[in-house]
């Protein structure tokens, strides 16, 4: 507590170069190191973009930049990072504080406070700014972020886009010169995302920050880097190099890591891109036209409503009927708050609606009649798991068991038998044979939490491997996941719905529109389209419809074309 | 997904808004202190009424909102009420006279008298803690104890942060209810049912814990408690305001004290 520090970064630090010399990093706990051999030097000012596939230690690198990493987590540091000239590893955690600014990937586990003005001002009080600075301050951040006039709001009111925007607002006010976002679009519908691209755009046009970048929607991040540096799945470095200029070697060992690839760069690689097709759009060629299998679930005219505050109740859906085949695969999207998880949570008989009606069944065995349609919320939990399951967003909260070998054969025990008749248990032999065959053989014994995210979601669908349901729900199936992981989930997908299983996506990735028969979408509790994803990306029902078309098309989005954006020399 | 109501805050200007939080809770001590102290049910009648007058005229809260918010805590006033006066030992006293029969159990004066008076205090209990901490957020008692009382930074701080994460738990712990239901677990029995609700109750402290640890690294990153005194964006001083409140609920705990009956 020096006197010196007391309210001293009131004018804008100046953006800091970042040189990395041999940098490498271990967490405490682990024999691998996260980043290992790291050498680059990225000028003040510049943009640089991160790519990686999961584990690459890309998020290792933003702690790192940030001071984080060595100071407050524990592990090995070796090598050299200086920012600004400054050697992060012997440079007090407050000083680097103060000129870096970090936004992380979850909105709600960032913001502290619950009223806009007090969240920005909270960065501020915490380095001592006088009080007159602090309120222009938080003026002059929140209208960077696009916030202007947000200032009473509640934190818990705003949109997940707005959240976000509110993240980069907090640590814009304490005027960093290096900005951090590690997947600041991660959690966001399509607009969200656009909103936050659009101000990352200015900021990057404007010269007066670093600016590193962690993300995997990279047809939209890429025109904002200048240079862009390229980690393997074990945290070393393929390559560092302008944004425009990357090698076509470089791009070839990326793909084969597993990372997401921007297709500007593999469109230039016809030798990698035969080698390494994406599933999204295996699945997509087969051209699967719908075939009309039996119907297995079957929502009417649904009404959800929860209880708010004094003006009655809040209408999640509103007269929602959609109807789902054997077979047949379906998105399900819509803008944050429109109401897809309560359709999810409606279909599978966890919420009774106020009104209408929610049918489904179990896939008729061949040579039998196919049983009646029956209300899900009347079923037992037996009866229930046997017809429907729900694969959720964070797949922790749906582990139910101390092994990753007890969480495949968790339902199997439950349910017993297909009908749920013989409470026979299954073998251990048949439920290594899941794990293997979902990449997680050498895991069996590991507990459930302990697992990377990837293995997480790929444990999630091996616990409902043993009984599939007919029909399978899944929240953001997708999320988080690189190519790989988002390549190995469809191809397990596929596997089941070949098999007859109707399966229900909800997601915000454009990516993987392409790879369903139907899409439906939502927009404030109501359905606003149902069909084919063709004609839903040629025409995306909702205004401004740009963010959905562009992230699929994969050409840039509007106004953010690398030639449009005035570089330092242009201004 | 958000399953819980919103919360009760004021809906316009009055005058305990412009009240300290730190004035209101030592305001707010002197009525509980009161309403605590004497056994006969008149005390907490008359800090009820005054509880009611400064919630319509002074609190800037919608009353009409009140009972609503109250009514989980309703039912348990009511059976503390009720039973209260079943059980009260002086119904076992035969030189009282009987004021009602239902069945075999006999209900004196006295025994009304003392079950009214554990009802009326844990509703002056609520309501004064309505008017302690309903006219501002937390975010403002937070900042009243930090800056008037001193309360470390680490605490009334983190205290806030904690308690912005509560909402999240209980939409986990519902979450994690349907999770299981959906892969087939259903107990049957009370041993399975505690076994289940400990599992359900593993599984969402682990999310809790993840998620407090993803809040304190953004908190680190953005200079918390990084040894360099804070400053406040918003600075709260006590006012005249102050001092007038904490002298008239002093006044009115006093007067529903002591002035005859």
């Amino acid at each position: 507590m020096t006197e010196a520090t007391t309210g001293r970064p009131l004018t804008a630090v100046s953006p800091p170069s970042i040189e990395a010399t041999d940098l490498s990093w271990t967490y405490a706990g682990r024999s691998r190191p996260a980043i290992e051999g790291l050498t680059f030097r990225l000028e003040a000012g510049r943009v640089l973009l991160v790519l990686g596939p999961s584990g690459s230690g890309k998020s290792t690198l933003a702690r790192a930049l940030a001071g984080l990493v060595p100071h407050v987590v524990p592990g090995r540091w070796q090598g050299g990072l200086r920012v600004g000239g400054l050697e992060v590893a012997e440079t007090p955690a407050r000083l680097l504080g103060e000129r870096i600014g970090l936004v992380f990937q979850d909105p709600d586990s960032q913001l502290v406070m619950s009223r806009v003005d007090d969240e920005v001002a909270f960065g501020l009080e915490n380095r001592a700014w006088p009080r007159p600075e602090m309120v222009s301050g938080v003026r002059e951040a929140l209208a960077q972020a696009g916030l202007s006039g947000f200032e009473q709001r509640s934190t818990v009111t705003l949109s997940g886009g707005e959240k976000q925007r509110l993240a980069i607002a907090d640590v814009l006010a304490a005027r960093p010169g290096l900005l951090v976002l590690d997947e600041p679009t991660a959690n966001l519908d399509p607009p969200g995302m656009y909103a936050v691209f659009e101000r990352l755009a200015i900021l990057a046009r404007r010269r007066e920050h670093t600016i590193v970048l962690i993300e995997h929607r990279l047809e939209a991040a890429l025109p904002l880097a200048d240079e862009v540096l390229l980690l393997d799945d074990e945290g070393h470095q393929l390559a560092f190099a302008p944004a425009g200029a990357v090698g076509r070697e470089a791009v070839e060992l990326l793909e084969r890591s597993g990372a997401w690839v921007p297709r500007a760069w593999r469109g230039a690689q016809p030798a990698a891109s035969g080698a390494v097709e994406p599933a999204v759009e295996r699945a997509a060629s087969g051209g699967r036209a719908i075939e009309a299998g039996a119907l297995l679930l079957e929502a009417a005219d649904v009404r959800v409503e929860y209880p708010a505050d004094e003006s009655g109740k809040r209408v999640a859906l509103d007269g929602v009927s959609v109807s789902v085949r054997a077979g047949e695969r379906v998105a399900l999207v819509g803008p944050n708050g429109a109401g897809k998880s309560s359709l999810l949570f409606a279909m599978a008989g966890l919420l009774r609606p106020a009104d209408g009606t929610v049918r489904l069944r179990a896939l008729p065995r061949d040579g039998e009649a196919a049983e009646p349609m029956r209300d899900p919320s009347r079923l037992s939990a037996r009866e229930l798991a046997a017809r429907i399951g729900l694969v959720f967003q964070d797949p922790e909260l749906g582990f139910v068991a101390g092994t990753a070998r007890d969480e495949v054969s968790a339902s199997a025990r439950a349910i017993g038998g297909r009908d749920g008749t013989s409470a026979r248990a299954p073998d251990e032999q048949g439920t290594d044979g899941v794990l293997a065959s979902f990449g997680l053989g050498h895991l069996a014994t590991e507990i459930p939490f302990r697992l990377s995210q990837g293995e997480q979601r790929r444990l999630s669908l091996a616990a409902l491997a043993l009984r599939p349901p007919a029909v399978l729900l899944l929240d953001e199936p997708t999320f988080g996941l690189d190519r790989r992981g988002t390549e190995a989930v469809l191809a397990l997908l596929d596997e089941r719905r070949t098999a007859g299983q109707a399966q229900v996506l909800a997601t915000h990735d454009p990516r993987l529109l392409p790879a369903c028969d139907r899409v439906v979408a939502l927009d404030r509790g109501r359905v606003v389209f149902d069909g084919s994803p063709d004609a839903f990306l040629a025409a995306p029902p909702y205004a401004p419809a740009s963010p959905w078309r562009d992230g699929v098309a994969l050409g840039r989005p509007a106004g953010s074309d690398p030639a449009a954006i005035p570089r330092r020399g242009a201004r | 997904m958000s399953v819980l109501p919103a919360p009760l805050a004021p809906t316009r200007p009055a005058f305990l808004t412009r009240t300290t939080p730190a004035a209101r809770l030592v305001a707010g001590t002197a009525w509980l202190v009161a309403a605590i102290v004497t056994l006969d049910p008149i005390v907490p009648a008359r800090l009820f009424l005054a509880a009611i007058v400064a919630l319509w005229l002074w609190s800037g809260l919608p009353l009409r909102r009140i009972p609503a918010r109250l009514a989980p805590l309703g039912f348990a006033i009511l059976s503390l009420t009720v039973f209260s006066i079943l059980l009260s030992s002086a119904n076992g006293d035969r030189s009282l006279a009987t004021m009602a029969q239902i069945g075999p159990a006999r209900i004196t004066g006295p025994a009304i008298s003392a079950g009214l008076a554990i009802g009326l205090r844990v509703v002056v209990i609520a309501l004064t803690t309505l008017l302690v901490f309903g006219p501002s957020d937390p975010t403002r008692m937070a900042d009243s104890l930090v800056q008037q009382w001193h309360v470390p930074d680490r605490f009334a701080y983190g205290t806030l942060a904690a308690l912005r994460v509560a909402p999240f738990m209980a939409g986990d712990w519902a979450t994690i209810g349907a999770a299981r239901r959906l892969r087939g677990l259903a107990p049957r029995g009370p041993v399975a049912r505690v076994r289940e609700a400990g599992g359900r109750l593993l599984v969402m402290l682990v999310s809790a814990i993840r998620r407090a640890e993803r809040l304190a690294l953004a908190m680190d990153a953005r200079g918390f408690d990084s040894g360099v005194r804070r400053t406040h964006f918003r600075e709260l001083r006590t006012n005249w305001r102050d001092w007038l409140t904490i002298v008239l609920s002093f006044a009115v705990a006093a007067a529903a004290l002591f002035v005859a009956r």
